[in-house]
């Protein structure tokens, strides 16, 4: 026995040695390239700097909205709901055809009678795009649940976790077969037209706030503030909050786990689907593999702010976005790595501080 | 009689849905062709009063509805009247939906609008056929006609054959056939003889020597991708069949594996032109290698974010070797070309030459991952898998084993890389994208984790059948992807299940089981 306990004592001293020369490596470097890129030689201006992180702040409010599905599942179920990514997608694609379907009524005025309906009607239109795909979202959700989760509820960790992949891989080439595997342009009404918006003077050069960009955050921070509340006010994010602490205990006391479960997909896959149409919005582009990257990413952005922890994972997805924009032209490696840069940080934060930023939420018995 | 309604109801609303996603998807019109080439029916001719295509289609349509009625049997055994209401109620709740989509298809078809713009598969022919080659009124009332009559028919036929146990007395029948062959004394002793396993061995030998003189060149390459899957199965049922860790990111060690046997016995981008066997060890070193240090810092986490992070590393390997930036060192986008291939004393090793190089490395993981499996190690390795706290209770070292195991998959993915690029003659970023990862785990769950011969089944299912079946190209990942959902909800342990250790995927029934509400760790 005493050998054992030296041993394990022996292992965990060199792994918090080497954590800490990597970490000291690490920051050095990061120091030094601030350096390099601010104040020795700089590259770039203040007005790039502002794109790059205004860049960032969109993406990472969109991130925050998808990685704060990952952390309500994982928070109740202890399980990365692999698919959440692509219930993004669906709800991507429930926005594209919506205005495809307006795009193609007409509603002529007398000032122009070649007008469509999303383009008289912008507002009505965004509205129900988001009301459409965010409900598309919430019924996969709920239905992905009650098909591949619910029936595996008390099976060992591994079981849930291949379905989920199962599932994940089910949606995106089920959307591929039906929609087609062409990258679909995401045709938004004249208002709102990407790459349009406010002229901000900085530094010399003008910094264009776009429209949709100011969209995708104002709307991204009112269901963020709206969700918080949600969690903590009102009885149905009690009754999640207390089933998260403990499923047994929280039937004891009349709560329905599974309707709350139910209810938790239900969330999470609107604000997937809420992600889904502002990705669409802001970016333009719907095809059957958009959900996966920003899925990782924003399971990533759950891990940095802490899994199980809803501030945690609106932090970490503006993190991970301004990490995004802003890391390349810092460490100053090229654009096309920004995904090697998200994984990377991944890995650094679940080696280095695996319970993320603010730490996790999640019950004793897991933990 | 409440509860019978619901679950007719249901279930015609399911096979309703599910119709309506084959249609969607364009499967309907695939399977019809496929059901015509099989009758071997000329595509002009008329079968019964309608065309062949039709023919096949409502054959197709009919077994489906079929299926609907017949299954609501085993829910109500009350008796012959209430097993046909349940069975008609489901059909017809099918053929309603059904019948509505395919009207409004066929209008919208019929008015010329282009619904493939947005619905890709619904083509003008596939629109045509699913209203039987009719007005849109008039198919859509026969589609809800046929598949009214179609469930109540399956309803009656399962009816007759629960209440005769038709397949109880086959099953039964089989079964002592099955027993008095083995009864005969010579056969008895024979198979519990080792002579049996010898011959056995010595005949599955045999097929691999001659198969591949026989089969020709496209055949040969496709047993040699099966083989391929069957290594890197192999491998990955030690790290998640054995070890229980999951790993997203196995293609990482299969695309070192290639890069290394391309970059060293390519002429372009370095020029090194190295002798293929002297590259062979190296490019599995360099996997294992790879295989430790990842490992190595992500061992204390949960099950999970092991998963993820290999995911990670995954796609970084592949970021990486397809990035402008690293284009001097791994070629680029474009991949590499003209990788050396093996030679033996004067022969140039061509298809036949690859295939037996391929068996003879399947072969050899198969004896490592025996004689692991069956060793101290293997048994830690399970043991870690059903309760990594306890084993640690148990004096055995998580992490050590951990690594072994880690280091051990990926040295025969790295072998698989290097069989896979060399055979090929090239190796390219999208040869190693995530798909690959995702079907080897496939092969090793839909066999049977931790079980040789499951992975092998595995393997033959996943990447063997495609091939027998080409028209179902397409509609290839996503029957994985059901099958990988379904396997877990039905059948957790794979077709070909471990003997030892089917415990901790199939739940045991014990409290003290693992993944309970991840009450461990």
């Amino acid at each position: 026995m005493a050998t054992e306990s030296k041993v394990h004592k022996k292992n965990i001293s060199t792994y918090k040695i080497v954590q800490i020369v990597l970490g000291v490596l690490f920051g050095g470097y990061l120091a030094w390239r601030l350096y390099q890129i601010l104040i020795a030689n700089p590259v770039y201006g203040a007005d790039t700097w502002l794109r790059f992180a205004i860049a960032g702040i969109i993406l990472g409010s969109v991130y925050a909205l998808v990685a704060i599905g990952y952390t309500l599942v994982y928070g109740i179920l202890h399980m990365i709901n692999f698919a959440h990514g692509d219930i993004m997608m669906i709800g991507a694609f429930g926005g594209y055809f919506v205005f495809e379907g307006l795009k193609n009524i007409p509603a002529p005025t007398s000032a122009d009678p070649g007008l469509n309906f999303l383009n008289a009607h912008p507002v009505i239109s965004v509205i129900l795009a988001f009301v459409v795909g965010i409900s598309i979202a919430a019924l996969s959700g709920y239905f992905l649940e009650r098909i591949a989760y619910r029936p595996l509820r008390n099976a060992p960790r591994l079981v849930p976790l291949i379905s989920a992949i199962g599932a994940s891989i089910f949606l995106e080439n089920a959307a591929m077969l039906m929609f087609g595997a062409q990258r679909r342009d995401f045709t938004n009404p004249t208002v709102l037209t990407r790459g349009e918006g406010w002229d901000l003077p900085v530094g010399g050069g003008t910094v264009i706030l776009t429209y949709t960009s100011v969209l995708t955050f104002v709307l991204s921070i009112i269901i963020l503030v709206a969700l918080y509340l949600l969690v903590q006010r009102t009885r149905m994010g009690r009754a999640m909050r207390a089933v998260a602490e403990n499923k047994n205990v929280a039937a004891l006391m009349g709560i329905n786990v599974d309707g709350i479960i139910s209810q938790t997909f239900i969330l999470s896959g609107a604000l997937a689907g809420a992600a889904g149409v502002m990705w669409g919005i802001h970016l333009g582009l719907v095809y059957y593999f958009l959900g996966f990257i920003p899925g990782i990413k924003a399971f990533t952005a759950a891990v940095l702010g802490g899994i199980g922890n809803l501030p945690g994972a609106m932090l970490g997805g503006l993190f991970l976005g301004a990490v995004e924009a802003l890391g390349p032209a810092i460490l100053g490696i090229d654009f096309q790595l920004k995904d090697v840069l998200a994984f990377g940080i991944l890995i650094l934060v679940l080696i280095f501080r695996p319970t993320g930023i603010l730490g996790e939420v999640l019950s004793e018995e897991k933990v | 009689m409440k509860t019978q309604i619901k679950s007719s109801l249901r279930a015609g609303i399911t096979f309703g849905i599910v119709t309506l996603f084959l249609y969607l998807i364009g499967f309907t019109i695939t399977v019809s062709q496929i059901i015509q080439n099989l009758l071997k029916l000329e595509p002009d001719s008329l079968v019964l009063g309608v065309d062949a295509l039709t023919f096949s289609f409502a054959l197709f349509m009919g077994g489906l509805g079929f299926w609907a009625g017949a299954r609501q049997v085993s829910v109500s055994r009350k008796g012959l009247g209430s097993a046909l209401v349940a069975a008609t109620l489901s059909g017809l709740v099918h053929g309603l939906i059904v019948a509505l989509v395919a009207y409004i298809t066929g209008t919208l078809n019929a008015s010329g609008i282009k619904m493939n713009t947005y619905l890709s598969q619904l083509l003008p022919a596939s629109v045509q056929l699913f209203i039987f080659n009719q007005t849109p009124a008039v198919g859509a009332l026969s589609q809800l006609g046929f598949l009214t009559f179609m469930g109540f028919l399956g309803g009656a036929v399962s009816y007759g054959i629960t209440v005769s146990n038709l397949f109880g007395r086959l099953a039964g029948a089989w079964r002592s056939l099955w027993g008095r062959v083995n009864d005969v004394p010579v056969i008895a002793k024979f198979r519990a003889s080792p002579a049996f396993n010898y011959t056995v061995c010595g005949l599955i030998l045999l097929l691999m020597i001659l198969l591949p003189l026989r089969v020709g060149q496209y055949w040969n390459y496709t047993l040699g991708t099966v083989g391929i899957y069957v290594l890197l199965g192999l491998g990955l049922n030690i790290v998640v069949g054995l070890a229980g860790l999951l790993n997203l990111g196995y293609v990482a060690f299969f695309a070192i594996g290639a890069y290394t046997v391309a970059l060293l016995t390519a002429p372009a981008p370095h020029g090194l032109v190295w002798n293929f066997w002297l590259v062979l060890p190296l490019g599995i070193l360099a996997a294992t290698l790879v295989g430790i240090l990842l490992v190595v810092p992500v061992l204390r986490m949960r099950g999970d974010y092991l998963a993820i992070v290999t995911l990670g590393f995954g796609e970084i390997i592949r970021i990486l070797s397809k990035s402008d930036a690293l284009t001097f060192l791994t070629g680029g986008p474009k991949g590499v070309n003209n990788v050396g291939g093996p030679e033996l004393f004067g022969w140039v090793f061509d298809d036949v030459g690859y295939l037996y190089l391929i068996f003879l490395s399947v072969l050899l993981a198969i004896f490592v991952t025996r004689r692991l499996q069956n060793s101290r190690i293997g048994r830690a390795w399970e043991s870690m898998r059903e309760d990594e706290t306890v084993s640690r209770a148990m004096g055995i070292n998580v992490l050590k084993h951990k690594v072994l195991a880690f280091a051990i998959g990926a040295a025969f993915a790295g072998l698989g890389g290097v069989l896979f690029a060399a055979r090929n003659q090239f190796t390219g970023p999208e040869d190693h994208n995530l798909m690959v990862s995702i079907n080897v785990l496939s092969a090793v769950i839909v066999g049977g984790m931790g079980s040789v011969p499951g992975v092998i089944a595995g393997a033959f299912v996943l990447k063997g059948l495609p091939e027998i079946l080409r028209e179902l190209e397409n509609y290839r990942v996503l029957a994985f992807a059901t099958l990988l959902v379904v396997m877990m909800l039905v059948r957790p342990a794979g077709i070909l299940p471990a003997s030892r250790g089917k415990f901790e995927i199939q739940g045991g029934g014990s409290t003290s089981e693992p993944g309970k509400e991840g009450s461990q760790k």
